[in-house]
């Protein structure tokens, strides 16, 4: 049976604060580390976010190679590039 | 692939800008002052059309390059001033010639008959109910706007693409641009009508 791989939930389903990272699980050994961990400021972003900036590093920050990728036109892609910069600088100022 | 018909019809700006845009956008723009010339119906402003004392072919060239390069130039002096983005000029003309397309609708439109009636009209003939055209011939005038209308939702639609605007910015400079880019038309194409 294949294994299903559950998405990273970054806010708590039940009151929508951000989480924090409790546990860590060696896979190998069976080690759990217990502690209070921030989750990085990408791993925080919704999944659709981080594969755009997965797919612009990958286009080696080309708006217009990504603007061909997605079928979108350039300044929607260079819009949400500019909206997701905007979130990002927000996120920062919170920490 | 399934065809996403909002973005078509409403949101084009989505999958469509820069130089395909102003290509498409020109070569539509280029077809208008054609049809607007055999038609008869000259574009007095962004949002007025009717008869004009000058029918020259060059009259028409100018009245679409004014509809079309003030609103541009409009649109641009409110993306350099309220956006964080960079916005490109190649995709505000792109994206704002490409939405005056509608009015090649507006433009067949015109050569019905009631249309062609209503331009040889005066007001006084419309509120005259001894000379007021039939009520057909009123619906198929009122159904002409839809093309003004759907004219209106792109051209919101290429400012919040090309400038990526949103928000009150985006309204109040967008009801601004419309207003104030009708009203600077106005002007500038009827100096040339004294010419």
């Amino acid at each position: 049976m294949n294994e299903v791989k559950g998405r990273l939930p970054y806010k708590c389903p039940s009151c929508e604060s951000e989480l924090k990272v409790s546990k860590l699980h060696c896979k190998e050994c069976g080690t759990d580390v217990v502690g209070n961990y921030e989750l990085p400021l990408l791993a925080r972003l919704p999944e659709k976010d981080q594969r755009f900036i997965l797919e612009f590093v990958k286009t080696s920050g080309s708006l217009k190679d990504m603007s061909q990728k997605m079928e979108l036109s350039y300044p929607s892609v260079r819009n949400r590039l500019d909206d997701l910069i905007e979130k990002l600088i927000n996120m920062e100022e919170l920490l | 692939m399934k065809t996403n018909w909002g973005i078509l019809f409403f949101r084009p700006f989505e999958k469509i800008a820069g130089r395909r845009a102003l290509f498409w956008g020109i070569l539509g723009l280029l077809v208008s002052i054609l049809l607007s010339f055999w038609s008869g119906y000259h574009y007095h402003g962004l949002l007025h059309y009717g008869a004009a004392p000058n029918d020259a072919l060059w009259v028409y060239v100018v009245e679409h390059l004014v509809i079309w390069l003030v609103p541009a130039l409009l649109f641009l002096l409110g993306g350099l001033m309220l956006s964080k983005s960079k916005v490109r000029a190649l995709d505000v003309m792109g994206t704002t010639v490409f939405a005056l397309l509608p009015m090649l609708g507006m433009n067949l439109f015109n050569f019905l008959p009631p249309m062609q009636k209503l331009l040889v009209m005066d007001v006084a003939d419309l509120v005259n109910p001894e000379s007021a055209p039939p009520m057909t011939d009123l619906l198929v005038m009122l159904l002409g706007t839809v093309f003004t209308v759907w004219m209106l939702i792109w051209l919101f639609n290429a400012l919040k693409v090309s400038c990526n605007l949103k928000g009150t910015k985006l309204v109040l400079w967008y009801i601004f641009a419309v207003v104030a880019g009708d009203v600077v038309c106005r002007f500038i194409i009827s100096w040339f009508y004294s010419l």
